[in-house]
This record gives C-alpha cells, structure tokens and sequence, in this order.
C-alpha cells in the first residue's frame, strides 16, 4: 500500500442550505505537493479547512495516518500539531514579537524549553531572510514578511503536512515571489504540502498532482501537465480558458 | 459658602470615612464582578446550549430591572436563604457585584467578539489547546478592547453604590444623611457630597485617558 498520509470519503459540509462540499473522495501520499485550483466559491478553502476541523465536516470522514479524526474531537489540537496551516490573511499574533510568535506553541503545547525554542526558530528565521526581523512586532513587517513569518510558525510544530489557503491573494505582486519560493523550497524539502492557489504558473511547476473542485466536488484532478495542456471536464476547460 | 466650609472643617471626618466606604464598595464591585462577569462571558460563549441559556437569562433579567429593586431583593431575601449572619452592608454589595457582573460580562464580550476570527483559527490551527487559545491569543488582545469601556463601568458603579444610602450602608451619600440630619444643612452638605464625587470621577476619568493613550501607543 502506498504511505498515504490524507484521505477523505463522502466529505460534505454545508452552511446552513448551501451545500459547499458534496463528498470529496481524495487521498495524499506522503510528501506529495497537491495544487487545488478552481473556480471562486467552488469549495477548494472549505475543503482545506476541513482537513484540519477548522470547519466541521456535515458529512463524511477525514482520515490522518488512517485515523477518523472526525471522530476523535477530544485530540483535535493534537492532530492540527501535525497539520500546519497558512491563511491567506496572515493572521500573526500582534501582540507578540516574531520570536515569540513561532515559539509559543512550540513551549506551550510540545513542552520544548524556551532557549531551545527559541535557538530553532532562529534557524527557521534564518530559512526565510527573517533574522533580523526576530524581536520586531508584527506590524513592522511587510505583507510578505508576515506570510513567511506564519509559514514559519507552522514549520515550527514539525507538522507532516502543510496546508496553504490562498497563500499570495493578500499580497502585493512584489511581494508574492519570496512567498512562493519559500513554499517551492519547503515542497523540495519533501513536505506534505496541499495548495489552494490562483497562481497557475506556480501550480504547474511545483505540484506532483492538481486538484479540480468546481461546484464541491472533485470533477477533474491528474498531473500539472496534463490537466493544464488537455483538460477533459467542461468545467476545467471553461476554469483554465479564463485564467490562462 | 461659608457654611459649606464650615460644616467641611467640623464634619469632614464623616464625609471622609464616607468616601473611603464609597471607594471600598465601588473596588469590590468592580473587582469581583469583572470575575463573575468574566464567568458569565465564557458561559454566554459556550457551545453547550445550558451555560448560554442561563447566562443569557442572568443579563438580561439585570439588565432589565432597576438597580434599586435589585438592592431591596437582595437585602431582604439574601439573609433568609444563607445560613449565617449577614450584615446589611454585605447584602448591598453582593447586590452591587451582581448588578455589576451583567454588565461586565457583556464589556468583556463584546472585547472578545472584536478580536479578528484569523487569530482563533491561527491559533487552533498550530494546534493550541482552547485554554491557550483563550489565555494567550485572544485575551490579551480583547483587554485592549475591554479595558476602557470597564473604565468607564468602575466610574458608573462609584456613582451607583450612592443608592447604597437607602440602607445606610457607610458610604458617601449616607455621610450626607447624617451630616444634614443633625445639622439641618441638607443644600451645604449635599454641595460637599457632589463636589467629592466629581473630583473622584473627573480624576479616574482623566486617569482613563492617560491609560487609553497608553494602551494605543503600545499598539
């Protein structure tokens, strides 16, 4: 069997009448790079909040190293350890340093002592051109120095899989190339990443496998070069003639 | 004027100890009604139903009777229910708590309410427990919001603990009870009992102002 790390069956979940996902069927392997692209409002956030229970699934079961976590809400914080999560809005800590943003989980939850924390954050800083920035607060940093900041506070946990939700939407376009290059260093590493993106360019090159929600579901997924260069599904072809 | 001044120089210990029971009753309420408040709060933002209910019910059962009737209720029905002595003067002031604790508990709410939802997903999704969620993230951040709105609360329950007076529970505006029923100068010792509450919430309410300030600098 291969090591898969993620599966979804039957996934659902709705907001009041409005069906968002209507059974996502899906597994990751370890150390797959999966895009998910589609439409706006089609479900790719909703999906990938699921996989962590920051939305709470209507139906179905997400499994983590074969796992129901659904049914499991009492370790819930225990699983989003080893799932990291990226916003699209950032969502820093303003009340603390940068420094102290990477290490308090890291303290609170893992029990690591402070200097050790502190002297592996330093390391993660250094990682993404943030050392400096290490006893600034948030609201020196630019728009993608927070970005790489959140990555690196969820790099901090050792999670096993990484989940970018729309990571560069929020950003300047100048700003959006040190994001993206420190998620491609980050799947070169062999993380476990799943992308929710617009940036196609960035999809094609980096991901081993491309996701196709429209209308919440699956309605297409195979390699980059082959859902970009011969679409099959209508709703994929329709999705890529308009942003390509 | 001169009487006014006069009656300072002979009753001035009265109105004084009456200014430090005013500020006594006024710091235990607020004291220990942002803890009760803070109860309430977390009962009001509970995801089980009960907690909700009942603290919904608390707020707006005290939010929607006067303060006064509150008083009475709890001065007359607080000594038969507990199975000790319990002076008037304790009465009034679990009286006063309560009262207070409706009103803190929706400041501190609405605090928490204003802290951006990102931070709570932020801080589940690298796997914080609720506790730390709570204590180390969205706390902190709320008591920006929360901090000048109890402000103005501490200074609404000085001027509230003078309806202690209808019991005769030591503080300001019974000093002037007394004062006036044996010198028969209600205007002059009325005058001195105002001019005390006003420099008391003039001074805390520049002193929030500086606090506020403060609080914005830091951010």
């Amino acid at each position: 069997m291969i090591d898969e790390i993620i599966r979804t069956e039957g996934l659902k979940k709705n907001f009041g009448k409005l069906e968002v996902l209507k059974g996502i069927d899906c597994s990751i392997r370890r150390g797959e790079v999966v895009s998910i692209i589609g439409p706006s409002g089609g479900g790719k956030s909703t999906f990938l909040r699921c996989l962590n229970l920051l939305e709470e699934p209507t139906g179905g079961s997400i499994f983590f190293e074969g796992e129901d976590i659904t049914k499991q809400k009492k370790r819930i914080a225990a699983f989003r350890r080893k799932i990291g999560m990226v916003f699209q809005n950032f969502n820093v800590f303003p009340n603390m340093t940068v420094l102290d943003n990477i290490t308090l989980a890291p303290t609170l939850e893992l029990k690591i002592p402070k200097a050790e924390a502190e002297k592996e954050a330093r390391e993660l800083l250094a990682r993404v051109n943030l050392l400096d920035k290490a006893d600034e607060y948030p609201r020196k940093l630019s728009g993608g120095q927070k970005q790489r900041l959140s990555i690196v506070r969820a790099l901090a946990m050792h999670p096993e899989v990484m989940l970018f939700d729309e990571p560069t939407s929020a950003l300047d376009p100048e700003m959006v190339k040190e994001v993206l290059n420190v998620i491609s260093d980050l799947a070169k590493s062999g993380m476990t990443i799943l992308i929710v993106t617009h940036e196609m360019a960035f999809a094609r090159e980096v991901s081993d496998r491309v996701l196709f929600i429209c209308d919440g579901i699956i309605t297409e997924e195979g390699r980059p070069d082959i859902i970009f260069n011969c679409p099959h599904h209508p709703s994929t072809i329709r999705f890529l003639s308009q942003v390509l | 004027m001169d009487k006014v001044i006069k009656l300072w120089s002979v009753y001035q210990d009265t109105f004084l100890s009456g200014l430090v029971g005013t500020l006594w009753l006024s710091a235990l309420t607020v004291l220990f009604g942002t803890l009760l408040g803070m109860l309430v709060a977390l009962m009001r933002m509970s995801k089980l139903r009960l907690p909700r209910w009942f603290a919904g019910i608390y707020i707006e059962i005290l939010r929607g009777t006067p303060i006064l009737v509150q008083l009475y209720f709890f001065w007359i029905g607080l000594p038969k229910i507990v199975p000790f002595e319990l002076g008037d003067t304790a009465c009034i002031l679990v009286a006063l708590i309560i009262n207070a604790s409706a009103y803190i508990s929706e400041i501190i709410r609405a605090g928490i309410n204003a802290v951006d939802k990102g931070q709570w997903e932020a801080a589940r999704s690298i796997g914080l427990s609720e506790f730390h969620v709570m204590t180390r993230v969205i706390l902190p951040q709320a008591v920006k919001n929360i901090l000048p709105a109890l402000c103005n609360e501490f200074i609404s329950t000085i001027k509230g603990t003078s309806l202690a007076s209808v019991f005769f529970v030591n503080e300001l505006t019974t000093s002037y009870k007394t004062v006036q029923s044996v010198t028969f100068l209600a205007l002059q010792s009325l005058i001195i009992v105002a001019i005390i509450y006003f420099i008391l919430n003039f001074t805390l309410s520049k002193l929030l102002i500086l606090l506020e300030r403060r609080l914005m600098n830091r951010d």
